[in-house]
């Protein structure tokens, strides 16, 4: 069962519901699928969101782009929690030096 | 270190196409079986001895690497579909090959680059301009992910496509081939 939950005012996002290697493109694109589809259905552009890289081994930039990309576009407050892992690091630094992420 | 898997790669990447053969281990006739594959490099680099963290790495790497050959020639493969894929370590230096045989960077770049003139201007804007040549998708970045890493970590990467071969480590390098790569043939040493 996803545990993305909701709590208060912010919805958190746990990365690790995904897989911990997280890789190709359509992989990405299947999750933000999922996510559109349910958590982040219905919320206004200034919902406080968490997205929480707990757990994550591997990240690489397609998959990100997929769906880090696509909420930080989508919403206003959003919020990097556990992104210390040297691939969620560097796949971070790709996004924002190439796919324009502001956070 | 193995020098042969190299060399079946460039065997099975030259050959005509009635005529390639490629071991079923290292062949990946998919995306899924190339994903299920290198899946297993993370585990064997780290009981090789391999820090946990560089191990991650280099398999989001092969993974953005491999998963570009799937992604620019999906259903437009010119004859054998799918990817070479051999990873070997020694527990000090190691050596990942994937090779295809599709379009090549300069035929896949020139569909939103048209311009482009030589496979060598080709490789340059793949590993250092934020460009996509998939319609309807603006992204294209994970060479630019491969390179910063390379020189962060001390790697070496050959990219091989058509005549030209960028070297890349803290510096990226071009050379001229004699031989051509239709397709890429893409050799990263750690």
């Amino acid at each position: 069962m996803l545990s993305n939950f909701k709590l208060l005012n912010h919805m958190k996002i746990e990365i690790k519901n995904f897989g911990d290697k997280l890789v190709s493109r359509p992989a990405g694109r299947e999750a933000f699928l999922a996510l559109e589809s349910y958590q982040l259905k219905g919320l206004s552009e200034n919902e406080p969101i968490e997205i929480d890289f707990a757990g994550i081994k591997a990240l690489t930039p397609s998959w990100a782009d997929e769906v880090v990309t696509k909420i930080a576009e989508r919403f206003k407050n959003v919020k990097l929690l556990n992104a210390d892992s040297m691939t969620v690091q560097a796949t971070l630094k790709t996004l924002r030096e190439y796919s324009n992420l502001k956070i | 270190m193995e020098t042969n898997l190299k060399n079946l790669a460039l065997k099975w990447l030259v050959a005509e196409p009635e005529k390639a053969q490629i071991a079923s281990e290292y062949y990946c006739q998919t995306r899924d079986v190339f994903e299920a594959r290198n899946n297993k490099v993370p585990d064997e680099l780290i009981q090789k001895g391999m820090d946990d963290d560089l191990a991650y790495l280099i398999y989001s790497m092969l993974g953005e690497i491999g998963n570009n050959s799937f992604d620019h020639n999906l259903a437009n493969w010119p004859n054998i579909p799918g990817v070479f894929f051999a990873v070997e370590y020694d527990g000090k230096i190691g050596r990942a090959i994937i090779a295809d045989r599709g379009l090549g960077v300069l035929n896949t770049l020139r569909k939103a680059v048209p311009d482009l003139e030589n496979d060598e201007e080709a490789l340059e804007l793949a590993f250092t301009k934020k460009i996509s040549s998939r319609v309807f998708e603006n992204r294209g970045n994970g060479l630019k992910f491969v390179k910063n890493n390379i020189a962060a970590n001390n790697l070496l990467l050959e990219f091989s496509s058509g005549d030209a071969q960028v070297v890349i480590n803290h510096n990226m390098n071009k050379n001229k081939l004699e031989n051509r790569v239709d397709g890429c043939l893409v050799i990263l040493n750690f």
